[in-house]
């Protein structure tokens, strides 16, 4: 049956790539987000510039706000904060997520902590999101990559100064938000700061009833300095600090009381005919994890006096990981068809969290505590070497070819993850090596001034994650199984074939992609009954494993249709099926997604509409804890109105989400809790 | 010319030799006594040899290595290196007429010390108490002077908690008592450690032999979590009634070791387990 669909779809690619005719632009599947100044030119064909600024009304949107929005992006929710991104069923280990090219990783084994955790909207001025394998530009992955680029000092010679101030409230939450950014510029030089608070309560659900632990605070600060010794080269250098703590997430048994990320980075920039970009950078993210907050107590059998007693167990969970790294890129237009891209990067990320049990019998006097690691220390060292050559044909014809090589190498910190493996009879080597590459060709073909084609192929691997190859004992609160990681895990492979059509109108674009991914040594946690599980509440121990194959298909449809200059129409589905085996579904797909929003803007004044909805997710693996998920359909509207007293600019915005405080829960969201009810939202921007 | 060659080979041969010699820094004579006390000091009459006992801590209900140092009473200096060591451990047990004796199972030292030293181990079956006292007697057959002797002390043997030997009777016809004793791991860690046991048969009140007739299945599990681990190896036996295998903790905390002691595939024992905990 899926077979038969696959098949049907490719038909379907085939004839459109031989019917249709196009675009000239940077031929790479590439979707760009502009998040402060939206630049929109009306000849492009649709990008994510449009969706943002289509939600951009609202300035305290949260990463996962926007990120939401974007085609073939959805997020894996445990909690009100910290979403996981995913693009286009792919997660974790299998997308790059990088923030000016810069790698950095989070520290927590339970995927509570993703990168776009650690950074905020005001930080970032835009989003590039790339799907498929050709995206790897800053590393082997087979899924995509996700980089967010800083805020920069713009060199401005009317303005010498800027700042702004913002404040909001969300009523469903209670949430409080307050931004600040301020801007300095003298001679050569530039500054900036900008900087967040926020801090919400736990939320209500659609039925009234409160979201035990889905609480949450934060602080943002992000500052860069910029130096412009001439016209053609620039310094820059970057500092951000992301504190949260006191972050609950209900889907989950343990909440967060500290996430805490730091990155520094010092970057030259020489632009003529080459373009020339060195970096150098170092960040730190440490997170805390116990369930110091959650009821610990519990009923266990056969304990020391051999009959049911009451236990209090307690657990704490640490992490921390760090890389250091830099990474040279030269553009050279070698001639006048063929531009030529290079880099060479280097990272070493060192990663170590630990589990510590309490328990306490009613009683007795304290147990022992109970130690491992739950990421053995390690440090990784990547060398990477990437090279894309764009090849312009004609006016109508480019074609894009890259490569990567990804030389590997782990290194054990200590004896102690080496003996703890001994438990599975692994005798483990102190240091493992591993070489992952990626070939990809990419052609875009202008068949007519509306219409243009973008066809992609490519072959990519990608190492496996830390927890995949050493994790111990790492609990899956969705599927209830306690993980190990495999050391001898074998790279991830793809084969990927991806088709965007895109028709631009002066009034409407579409833009319809369809990727296609038939992944080998797939990687997934198989049960495996001999090994028993670490805690009273798991059901068993998975291992992960290279499953043979796996297929994900997806398909996403935008359309931008503007009849009147006042009046803009979005519509946005997105589609994505997964099987593994030949088989059985993938476990966390999102079924066929829409938003559609209708945008009226005159003057000072817009005002939004949108419709979010999703149909009822009934393709799910019972193996991997999942269960189905209804369809639903929520509504939110948004205003906005801007106005000026004397030198001081305002921006005022009122809206509510969920008008009909529906209670609903994607199906991507872990433990079906439900998300928040009906919200107003208030916000005021004074910027001077 | 052939003979030249053979002579080079030869003089690179010998320096290879010499070379790995000099690379080999493992001059430092090993000290035996590395890590012990003395428990126990005294003469053993008319063997011309003064005793010392040591032991990592005092005597204690269970697996005991005991090393044995004989000093020459005359000087009190030169370590007594060929001798007989025979220990004599006895519980007395009750009073006046209820008068009751046994020993312990035992493993005398080598007639060639190891090191200068004469480990030895003992593995005593119940604690001192009010109503029971150990005496340790050490003969020595002095062969420096060929002249014999015995030490007595009086001993203290203390009940560790946890219990590092199970005293049962064999669920068997034949209702034999045996003493199981855990020798390793003395210092656990988490992942694979060695597991060693003792099994000792009472074949009188004065007569533990070890037995090697005897299976183990152990099962490590953690009480608490209620889970155990995996890929245990079961002790068999290596001789002189030691049976040894491998136990995995999967993390730091208390463990219990579950051992069924098996005889013909039937297992004899009720319940006996061993708590580790690190």
């Amino acid at each position: 049956m899926l077979k038969n669909l696959f098949f049907f779809l490719f038909i379907f690619v085939a004839i459109s790539v031989t019917a249709q005719k196009i675009t000239k632009k940077s031929a790479a599947v590439n979707d760009t987000v502009k998040l402060q100044e939206v630049l929109v030119a009306v000849t492009l064909p649709l990008n994510n510039n449009d969706v943002v600024d289509f939600y951009r009304t609202n300035q305290f949107s949260t990463l996962d706000n926007i990120t939401a929005r974007l085609d073939g992006m959805s997020l894996i929710k445990r909690g009100a904060y910290a979403l996981e991104p995913q693009v286009n069923g792919f997660s974790g280990g299998q997308l790059n997520v990088t923030i000016d090219g810069m790698r950095m990783f989070g520290a927590c084994t339970d995927k509570m902590d993703p990168v776009t955790s650690y950074i905020e909207p005001t930080n970032l001025n835009k989003i590039t999101v790339k799907q498929g394998t050709g995206s790897c530009q800053t590393g082997c992955n087979i899924g995509g990559a996700v980089d967010m680029t800083l805020l920069e000092p713009e060199n401005d010679s009317t303005k010498t100064h800027f700042s702004s101030v913002a404040a909001g409230y969300e009523s469903i939450s209670q949430g409080k938000n307050l931004l600040v950014s301020l801007g300095l510029g003298k001679n050569k030089w530039n500054w900036l700061i900008d900087g967040v608070y926020r801090k919400n309560e736990n939320y209500s659900d659609g039925n009234n009833r409160i979201i035990p632990f889905s609480q949450f605070e934060k602080t943002n600060i992000h500052s860069a300095v910029k130096y412009n010794p001439d016209k053609i080269s620039s310094f820059k250098a970057d500092a951000l600090f992301d504190l949260a703590h006191n972050v609950g997430y209900p889907a989950l048994p343990m909440d967060v009381s500290l996430a805490q990320a730091m990155l520094f980075a010092v970057e030259y920039q020489r632009k003529t005919t080459t373009e020339l970009k060195a970096k150098i950078y170092f960040n730190q993210v440490v997170h805390i994890m116990d369930d110091s907050k959650r009821d610990s107590l519990y009923l266990l059998k056969n304990k020391p006096v051999g009959k049911s007693d009451s236990v209090y167990m307690r657990m704490d969970m640490p992490g921390k990981s760090s890389t250091l790294g830099a990474y040279v890129q030269l553009i050279i237009p070698w001639n006048a068809v063929n531009k030529l891209t290079v880099k060479a990067d280097n990272y070493t990320n060192n990663s170590i969290a630990e589990m510590t049990m309490h328990m306490r019998y009613a009683g007795f006097t304290p147990e022992a505590p109970m130690y491992m690691q739950t990421w053995p220390a390690m440090l990784r060292n990547v060398t990477g070497i990437f090279i894309e050559n764009s090849f312009y044909l004609s006016d109508n014809f480019t074609l894009v070819a890259n490569g990567r090589v990804d030389y590997n190498i782990d290194n054990l910190q200590s004896k102690y993850g080496q003996e703890q493996f001994s438990v599975f009879n692994y005798s483990l080597p102190k240091t493992q090596s591993k070489l992952v590459k990626s070939l990809n060709l990419s052609a875009q073909y202008r068949f007519s001034k509306s219409i243009s084609l973008i066809a992609s192929t490519g072959y990519a691997e990608r190492m496996p994650t830390i927890g995949e190859r050493l994790g111990f004992y790492l609990f899956n609160a969705y599927d209830g199984y306690d993980y190990i990681g495999n050391p001898y895990l074998k790279a991830e492979k793809s084969n990927f074939l991806r088709a965007d059509l895109q028709f631009t109108q002066s009034n409407i674009k579409v833009n319809f992609n369809q990727s296609f991914s038939l992944i080998q040594d797939y990687i997934m946690g198989i049960t495996d009954a001999q090994i028993p599980a670490m805690n009273f509440y798991a059901k068993g121990i998975r291992v992960y494993s290279n499953v043979p194959n796996a297929k994900l298909y997806s398909a996403d449809l935008q359309v931008l249709y503007s009849p009147l200059k006042s009046l803009s129409v979005f519509l946005l589905s997105k589609f994505t099926l997964g099987e593994i085996n030949n088989s059985d579904p993938m476990p966390l797909i999102p079924p066929l997604k829409n938003s559609v929003a209708i945008q009226y803007e005159k003057n000072n004044l817009s005002l939004q509409a949108e419709c979010e909805s999703a149909l009822a997710q009934n393709r799910i693996n019972v193996d991997y804890g999942e269960r189905m998920t209804p369809a639903y359909a929520v509504f939110n509207v948004k205003s906005g109105y801007r106005f000026s007293l004397s030198k001081l600019a305002f921006n005022a915005g009122l809206g509510v989400t969920n008008l009909f405080n529906k209670a609903y829960y994607e199906h991507l969201d872990w433990g079906r809790i439900n998300r928040p009810g009906r919200s107003v939202e208030l916000y005021l921007k004074v910027s001077y | 010319m052939k003979t030249i060659f053979s002579k080079i080979l030869y003089i690179l041969a010998i320096s290879v030799l010499f070379a790995s010699c000099n690379k080999n820094p493992d001059i430092t004579p090993v000290n035996p006594l590395a890590g012990l006390t003395k428990l126990q000091e005294g003469y053993a009459l008319g063997a011309s040899a003064k005793v010392q006992i040591w032991g990592k801590k005092n005597f204690f209900m269970g697996y005991n290595k005991l090393t044995v140092v004989l000093l020459d009473s005359l000087n009190l200096t030169d370590t007594i290196k060929d001798a007989h060591i025979h220990f004599m451990p006895v519980m007395t047990m009750g009073m006046g007429m209820m008068t009751m004796q046994h020993a312990c199972p035992i493993e005398n030292p080598d007639e060639v010390p190891v090191n200068g030293v004469f480990p030895g181990a003992l593995a005593f079956v119940m604690p001192t108490s009010t109503g029971g006292n150990w005496t340790l007697a050490v003969a020595v057959h002095n062969h420096k002077y060929d002249k014999e002797g015995t030490a007595n002390f009086n001993i203290t043997v203390d009940n560790p908690t946890p219990s590092v030997m199970s005293v049962f009777t064999a669920q068997a016809a034949d209702s034999t008592k045996l003493v199981l004793s855990l020798v390793e791991p003395v210092a656990p860690k988490v992942g694979m450690n060695d597991i060693e046991f003792t099994l000792h048969r009472k074949e009188s009140m004065m007569s533990w032999p070890a037995d090697s007739t005897y299976t183990f299945v152990i099962t490590p599990e953690m009480p608490s979590m209620g889970h155990g681990s995996p890929n245990n190896v079961n002790p068999v036996h290596v001789g002189n009634g030691h049976y040894k295998g491998k136990v995995n903790f999967t993390m730091t905390g208390e463990w219990k070791v579950n051992v069924a002691v098996q005889k013909n595939g039937n297992t004899i024992s009720n319940n006996t387990y061993f708590t580790i905990t690190f």
